[in-house]
Order: structure tokens, then C-alpha cells, then sequence
């Protein structure tokens, strides 16, 4: 199986995030860099939907040394962390 | 010498009734010895599916359906955190930390043929079972203490006392079902009291209760409910026994009980005001029963089998109540133990050498129950994402159900590796949701 495209998981994470996690007002601030552990869009109890979200479209396991500050920061990050585990884990 | 009977049970409840009834089964002539008059309140209301196949086959389970104890279908778990998700936009797609439930029948279980369990009221549940016992043969006496029994001679002798005086009863083997009291390791001085668990329950029954209060799902308002508190290695039971009679137990720290100066009325409330839609529900309702309280928490044995006895049920091991264990250890160990009992008879040998595949089967189970609760406690709220967790969910299950008598259930490994990676990071979203408990990196030597 191939590596999934990096844009396709982006889009696919972003999307869920602006619909599960944000009110309307909020939609238009949503950046690659928007610091969503800081803005509270996203924390520690959220994560697990989000998760299990990864692991249904994508077929990624996050394993639980990687739920880290630094891999959820953003959804440039949480992209970057899907993308090279669905390298490692198809390989 | 001759023996007055085979086997001689200390204690009638739960564990005493189910050796009793399997032993007179088998031919062998049982006397139980029960210090108080059936019925009487107890602690331990809430059965796992494990207990059926063991009260079909001593023919219980008829006379338990006609009690019409509530059925028990599954177990759900509720958390405080509800309010922040609610502020953080959360869309309720699942359930979050907030809580999380299962239902008995996703996993199919050996010997198990119903997809529920019960909520007993233990003074009807365990009168049914020792009445049993004594339909199949076994003699019963209530009100009657055992003292000491020496095992100096051939064969133990019991001191037991009847209308104030010590009468010696001889048998040849004597099984110790004596519950929290543990008759036998006190005597025997065997007894270790656990560091880790060090907790303790208060408890009471409510009237009126609204079950459904808490509950998300409110058509699970009849499950067990374990209700998270905002406070350190805190948890409250909710468990209907009728209709109307809801029991609810809050277990803590001791520590925090003796915070309270041992007030129990003062631990109690105080303790469930931390989460207030819960102290609400309680307001509303009324107590029936004055506030119990369960210490020596936990403990084991150095020893749960010797030349001529062995220990069953509480009387051998406690850890904590907190997955509805108790009455499943009580009737699978003594089921268990009976097997090697029943054995010893037919070759007239009741040496120790004849328990040792009880005592390890029961050994390997409590030491993958500890591991679970240790783990639970360590979770603390995570441990509704593990449940929610197809991968894992199951797995989880298999423990719930009491099914621990076998091989180590691969759940413990992948909690194992969870806890490990949430506690070396402080960084880890999840590192500020475990629980303080912490189990010691290898299980206690008993």
C-alpha cells in the first residue's frame, strides 16, 4: 500500500477539526500554525475522538508515546505525525 | 479417631454456601458453621457474569431468577469532566472521557447462557445459596462461631460454640470461608495487609434514587454505575437492589478518611459534594440505612492452602471492589478448590500437595486482577477511552466479566505500555488525567 498523500490527510484532518471541534465563529481563524492545545480547540479528552478518527480514515495506529504537546500543537504537526507513521506503518 | 464430618466450612456465605453445595454433592458429609442467623446485610451487591455457570451447576440459578433480583446487562462509568467538553464545543459523536459503558453480551463467555447478571440484595442471594447447600445434603449451623481450630492432631479439630459452651467438632478437612473476617489467617498469623490498596468505602442504601440522573443513556439506568469523583483515587457506586433501593458506596483514600477524623457521615458527604449533580441526586432521595463502613481494606495470604485446610473467597484474598469481584471470587475459588477437594477425598489424602492447581489458578487470577485495578486506578478517567476502544474493548470485557482464571489476558500488556508511555511524559496530552495510586513494579508476594 502507498503512503497517503500528505494533502489528502491534511484535508481530511482539518476538515474534522473545523466540524467536531470549532463553533461557526471560530472557522475563519483556523490556520495551518493555529496553536489548538493553546486556543483549547483541542485537549486532552478531544484527542481520543480524534484518534480514533486517524486510525478509521487512515488506518494509522498512533502508538501512546506519540500523543504528545508537540505532535497535536497544530494541524501542520498532527499531519506531519500521520504521515510518517502511515509510512511506517505500511512499509 | 473418627471425624464428626469430612469437610467443616467456616462461614455461610457466598464462598461456604458454593463448597457446601458441591462438596455434599459429591457424596461428602459438609457441616457449615455460620456466626450469625440468616438473613443479614452485606456489603458486595453486584455479581459479574462469571457466577453463572457456577450457580447452574450447584442449581441455584432457578431460585435466583425466581428472587427477581434487577437484571444486570453491563457496566457504565460516568466522569465530571462533562462540563469542560460541553465549553470546549464538544460534538458528543462519542462519549469522550465523559463516560463510557459495555454491554455483557458483546463477548461471548463460557458456560455463560444469559446476556445479563444480577444486583442482589445479599441477605436474600446468600440465604438462597446456603438453603441450597442444605437442600443437597449439607448440615447448617446459623448462629453458631467457630473459635480455634487445632490442627495439632490426626485430623483438625474445630472449637465451635454452642449454647456457651466449646465443643470440640472433628473432621477431616477444614475449608475457610470466613469472608473479611479470615478466620484462618489470623490464627494461622498468615495474613499480609496490602500497601498499595489502602482505601476505604462507606456505604448506605437510598430510596428513591434517580438512577437515570447521571446516566447518558438513560434506558442503562439499571447497569452498574461507577461515578468519577474530582478527587484523587475517588469513586462512588450506584447499584439498584429493587426497584426503588439504590446502593451507593463512596471508596477513597484513607488518608482522606482520616482527614475527616473518621467521620463517616462527614466523609461521606463531603466526599460526593465534589461533584454536585451527584450530591443533588442524593439530596433527593432518602436513606434508608445508617452509614457502614468497610476498613481493612486490603490484604493476602502468605498461605491459602495447608495440610487439611485451605481458604476460599474473601477469606483468602481482598483486593478492592471496584469491578464487582467479590461474589465471583467467592463462588469460582470455591468451585475451583472443590475439584482438588473432592480429589484429596477419594484418595483419602488431604495433604497439603493436593491444593497446589487450586492455589495457583487462583493465585494467577487475583495477580491479573490486581494488575487491572492497579492499572484502572493509575488511568483514572483514561480508562474510558480504553473501553471506548474497538482494539481494546473486548479485552477489556473478558476482565469485567470476571473471566481471569486462565492465561494473562492480552489487555494488561497494552495497558501496561500505556500507563508506561503517559507517566515518562510529562508532555503527553494525557499525563494530568492519571490517578495518583500507584501499584509498586512487581505484584506483592502474596
Amino acid at each position: 500500500m502507498p503512503v497517503i498523500d500528505r494533502a489528502r490527510i491534511n484535508a481530511a484532518i482539518t476538515a474534522y477539526v473545523s466540524v467536531q471541534f470549532l463553533d461557526e465563529s471560530e472557522l475563519s481563524e483556523l490556520e495551518q500554525e493555529t496553536p489548538l492545545l493553546d486556543w483549547g480547540v483541542l485537549n486532552s479528552m478531544n484527542t481520543s475522538m480524534l484518534l480514533a478518527y486517524i486510525r478509521k480514515e487512515f488506518g494509522v495506529t498512533v502508538p501512546p508515546a506519540h500523543i504528545t504537546w508537540r505532535h497535536f500543537q497544530s494541524l501542520k504537526s498532527i499531519t506531519e505525525l500521520v504521515h510518517d507513521l502511515s509510512a511506517q506503518q505500511t512499509a | 479417631m473418627d471425624a464428626d464430618f469430612d469437610i467443616g466450612i467456616i462461614g455461610g456465605g457466598p464462598a461456604g454456601a458454593t463448597a457446601a453445595a458441591y462438596l455434599a454433592k459429591a457424596g461428602l458429609s459438609v457441616a457449615v458453621f455460620e456466626r450469625e442467623v440468616f438473613p443479614r446485610e452485606h456489603v458486595g451487591e453486584s455479581l459479574v457474569p462469571a457466577t453463572t455457570p457456577v450457580l447452574i451447576e450447584t442449581g441455584c440459578m432457578d431460585k435466583v431468577e425466581q428472587a427477581g433480583f434487577p437484571k444486570k446487562y453491563g457496566a457504565a462509568w460516568t466522569s465530571a469532566e462533562e462540563r469542560e467538553i460541553d465549553r470546549m464545543g464538544f460534538r458528543n459523536l462519542t462519549n469522550g472521557f465523559r463516560s463510557a459503558e459495555v454491554l455483557f453480551s458483546e463477548r461471548d463467555q463460557t458456560g455463560v447462557d444469559r446476556d445479563y447478571t444480577f444486583h442482589v440484595d445479599r441477605a436474600l442471594f446468600d440465604q438462597i445459596l446456603l438453603k441450597n447447600a442444605e437442600s443437597l445434603g449439607a448440615t447448617v449451623y446459623q448462629g453458631v462461631a467457630v473459635g480455634e481450630v487445632d490442627f495439632s492432631g490426626d485430623l483438625p479439630v474445630m472449637r465451635v460454640r454452642l449454647g456457651g459452651r466449646s465443643v470440640p467438632i472433628t473432621v477431616r478437612m477444614v475449608v475457610d470461608a470466613s469472608g473479611r473476617r479470615t478466620h484462618l489467617g489470623n490464627q494461622l498469623k498468615t495474613k499480609v495487609t496490602d500497601p498499595v490498596f489502602n482505601q476505604y468505602a462507606v456505604h448506605t442504601w437510598f430510596d428513591r434514587l434517580d438512577r437515570s440522573a447521571l446516566a447518558v443513556n438513560k434506558e442503562q439506568a439499571d447497569y452498574i454505575f461507577i461515578h468519577f469523583l474530582p478527587v484523587a483515587d475517588t469513586w462512588v457506586w450506584q447499584i439498584p437492589i429493587t426497584d426503588t433501593i439504590t446502593s451507593v458506596g463512596v471508596v477513597s483514600q484513607r488518608s482522606r478518611f482520616r482527614s475527616f477524623d473518621g467521620d463517616r457521615e462527614k466523609f461521606f458527604w463531603n466526599t460526593v459534594a465534589s461533584r454536585p449533580e451527584l450530591l443533588d441526586v442524593l439530596k433527593n432521595a432518602e436513606q434508608v440505612r445508617p452509614l457502614k463502613a468497610e476498613g481493612d481494606y486490603s490484604y493476602g495470604m502468605t498461605q491459602i492452602v495447608g495440610d487439611n485446610h485451605l481458604l476460599i473467597g474473601d477469606a483468602a484474598r481482598f483486593v478492592d471492589p471496584i469491578f464487582s469481584s467479590g461474589v465471583s471470587v467467592a463462588l469460582n475459588s470455591a468451585r475451583i478448590a472443590c475439584q482438588d477437594i473432592i480429589a484429596a477425598a477419594r484418595a483419602g489424602d488431604f495433604g497439603r500437595h493436593r491444593f497446589t492447581r487450586y492455589e495457583s489458578k487462583l493465585r494467577r487470577a487475583v495477580r491479573n486482577w490486581y494488575e487491572f485495578i492497579s492499572m484502572y486506578y493509575r488511568l483514572n478517567i483514561l480508562f474510558t477511552a480504553f473501553v471506548q476502544d474497538d482494539r481494546y474493548r473486548l479485552d477489556v470485557l473478558k476482565m469485567l466479566q470476571g473471566d481471569v482464571y486462565d492465561d494473562e489476558p492480552k489487555v494488561l500488556a497494552t495497558m501496561r505500555e500505556i500507563v508506561r508511555a503517559v507517566e515518562e511524559d510529562p508532555q503527553h496530552l494525557w499525563h494530568p488525567y492519571l490517578g495518583t495510586l500507584r501499584a509498586p513494579a512487581a505484584a506483592p508476594g502474596f
